[in-house]
């Protein structure tokens, strides 16, 4: 059996990586850009909302232009704490700013296989399998499709992804890649036949979406989509992606004002269509390796995007679901471990709500068992950290350091008894003596991961669906294969 | 009898869930009740402790807890003491073994880990201390006529003084079996000098099993 989830706490002092007038500043350019320049709206419902709003509207460009002052108002109706449910109750959590949480990402399109080692194109089973993994792990608290499943109806892809996360997983799941309002409606659908029922799946939604916004300056095409998760009351993550240098000016503060417009955005179109609906700031910023052109998760520049753009989640009060945990490495190695580390840790530092990356390489493109029991492993250490500490009586036992003296330990003591357990544990990092190290096989954190994987994947069952919500899943499922757009 | 047997499994089980006071409770009660105290502490705390130290081995039970059930051991044995004493009763040994901290090393942490598990195990074990210097250690192994000599070292500056401590034992005509741990000893020094490697607690008692021809 598996631990049960554990939640991380924001105990320490938030990083800040501007100063608040720079924060002031963002905000002020940002409006300023959709004042002026305007942002591209494809969504035919989002132009007529912003319109009906007081927007300036062209709809043979789709530029629209949003006055500040609507930006604001619209902003000040987003939820500053958002419930997250899931298909297993003691799985839910809330975003309010004072914990942390992490995500898988998607959606990857192959798999560095468990037994062969080989990189192959990712199918249905991985999806199932990482998901199983997920529901174990106690600080991974909510799945997104890792993998999408090359064999399954490309149309139709996202559903069958829900599908093997609710048959897997008894955690939260937000789709990666949910471009179509067709696809969305199923979703929330296949979403509802869990929850029992629109009413519920509002009060405890179990699905949420990430929305991809589209750099420089348009919302893109996943607006309708994101339209109907904020109606049914299941929160997308606004996100903006932008590439510096090349979909973004080549600065930090540059790429920081461009994606915070895009989601603010966003906001406002999805507060104008459902008010008060819950959503979250979001943001995966990428580099540009400047001397071949080609774009990387890893940069610090991009790292630097992503903690400036939590302090202005921040400043908006509201929840930020990040995606980082970026790597361009090809296997679970020390790139990887450097890159993520420190991708994921600054955002944490700064205070984010949530962060997704666990188990992805490549650019969040290939899944490796092995990282995702890594990246778990260095979330824990990191939770450990972003906790603090308090300085008190019982934290400081003044008594006990007297009695123990000037040569003794602390071993043996009550005190130490009572507060070992919350000392961080390792699940595959090891810390053998080089004797058993080597008696044991020479085995480093990758072997472990690996050998855990197998494990947890042997062992590890998730509590069935019941067999007429399964039924009427997959009946769902086949009317989204009919119904989605080719 | 049952009362007996009731004081006994209330020492084993006290050890196991770590509590203190009803151990010491226990031991006041075993010798109210004539309970033998050699009894008491092999058929009641021993039990206890060996079942910690495997839960220990099997990573089921925490070093924190290994220890903490130790000095609830030894709180409870110094309630046994006068009665001990006064009784003719001896303890079963597996082996009486000296244990030390080489001379230069104060760091005694390790040294008193493998302390708790040679006893869990039933070995009888003169724990000398720390920072002990070569002469003293000769001495006690004399004194006590010690089957098993266990000396550690964490600093790599102290190592070198474990090969003193093997050539003065030899140069004295001790034969017993030295058995060396610690963090800056390896197998590979271990076997230099002339004495065995226990890579940790756990192992320090399948070592000294071994060189004492048990098991």
């Amino acid at each position: 059996m598996a631990e049960s989830m554990k939640i991380g706490t924001l105990g320490m002092k938030r990083l800040k990586v501007m100063e608040p007038k720079d924060a002031d500043d963002v905000h002020a350019r940002s409006l300023q850009l959709l004042e002026k320049m305007g942002i591209k709206v494809s969504s035919d419902e989002g132009r007529r909302l912003l319109k009906e709003a007081g927007a300036d509207v062209d709809d043979n460009t789709k530029i629209v232009k949003i006055p500040g002052r609507l930006v604001e108002e619209m902003m000040a109706k987003c939820p500053h704490r958002i419930k997250m449910g899931a298909r297993n109750k003691k799985n839910e959590f809330v975003l309010d700013g004072k914990h942390c949480y992490t995500c898988t990402d998607g959606v990857g399109v192959a798999t560095i296989d468990l037994d062969s080692g080989e990189r192959r194109p990712s199918t249905l089973k991985d999806v199932a399998d990482s998901a199983k993994i997920v529901d174990y792990l106690p600080m991974m608290h909510m799945y997104n499709s890792l993998v999408t499943p090359l064999e399954v109806p490309k149309h139709a892809h996202t559903v069958y992804e829900f599908m093997a996360s609710l048959e897997n997983c008894e955690k939260h799941f937000t789709a990666g890649s949910t471009y179509r309002r067709e696809e969305a409606i199923h979703m929330i659908k296949m979403a509802a036949a869990v929850a029992g029922g629109m009413k519920k799946l509002k009060r405890r939604p179990i699905i949420s979406t990430l929305t991809c916004t589209t750099s420089p300056m348009d919302l893109g095409q996943t607006t309708d989509a994101a339209i109907e998760f904020s109606r049914a009351g299941c929160p997308p993550h606004l996100m903006a992606m932008p590439l510096i240098g090349a979909t973004a000016p080549m600065t930090v503060a540059g790429a920081v004002v461009l994606g915070n417009a895009q989601i603010i955005a966003l906001a406002t179109v999805l507060q104008l269509a459902a008010p008060g609906s819950p959503l979250c700031y979001s943001t995966e910023p990428m580099a540009m390796d400047v001397q071949s052109g080609l774009f990387e998760g890893l940069f610090p520049a991009a790292d630097m995007v992503r903690a400036a753009h939590v302090q202005m989640a921040k400043y908006y009060r509201i929840p930020i679901f990040v995606g980082g945990w970026g790597t361009c490495s090809k296997a679970p190695d020390v790139q990887a471990g450097y890159e993520k580390a420190f991708s994921a840790f600054i955002c944490y530092l700064s205070g984010a709500d949530m962060t997704s990356g666990p188990g992805l390489l490549e650019n969040w493109t290939v899944l490796s068992f092995e990282q995702l029991l890594i990246d778990h492993e260095m979330f824990t250490m990191m939770a450990d950290m972003l906790q603090g500490f308090k300085v008190n009586d019982d934290t400081v036992p003044m008594d006990v350091i007297m009695e123990v003296g000037h040569e003794g330990h602390y071993m043996g003591k009550k005190h130490t008894l009572d507060h070992f357990r919350q000392m961080w544990q390792p699940m595959v990092t090891d810390g053998q003596t080089y004797k058993t190290w080597k008696d044991m096989g020479g085995k480093n954190a990758v072997d472990h991961a690996r050998d855990k994987a197998k494990e947890i994947l042997k062992t590890h069952q998730p509590e069935p669906l019941a067999a007429d919500l399964k039924k009427e899943i997959q009946q769902i499922v086949a009317e989204a294969e009919s119904n989605i757009p080719h | 009898m049952t009362d007996k047997q009731s004081i006994l499994s209330e020492l084993e089980n006290g050890i196991k869930g770590l509590q203190q006071e009803a151990v010491i409770e226990a031991a006041k009660k075993a010798l109210a009740a004539g309970v033998s105290p050699v009894e008491a502490i092999e058929h009641g705390l021993s039990k206890g402790i060996r079942d910690v130290g495997e839960k220990f081995a099997r990573k089921e039970m925490f070093v924190v807890e290994l220890i903490y059930a130790a000095t609830i051991m030894e709180e409870a044995i110094k309630v046994l003491e006068p009665a001990l004493k006064a009784s003719k009763e001896k303890r079963t040994s597996s082996g009486t073994v000296v244990l030390g901290t080489v001379s230069g090393d104060i760091h005694d942490i390790g040294k008193n880990l493998v302390r708790i598990m040679l006893e869990a195990g039933g070995f009888e074990v003169h724990d000398i201390g720390k920072d002990v210097p070569t002469e003293r250690f000769v001495g006690k192994v004399k004194d006590v006529h010690a089957a098993l000599v266990g000396a550690s070292s964490l600093m790599t500056t102290t190592v070198q003084v474990q090969k003193e401590l093997v050539d003065s034992l030899r140069a004295s005509g001790i034969k017993a079996p030295m058995m060396v741990g610690g963090a800056a000893v390896t197998e590979e020094w271990a076997k230099e000098i002339g004495a065995n490697y226990a890579s940790d607690a756990n192992n320090a008692v399948v070592i000294a099993n071994q060189l004492l021809g048990k098991r």
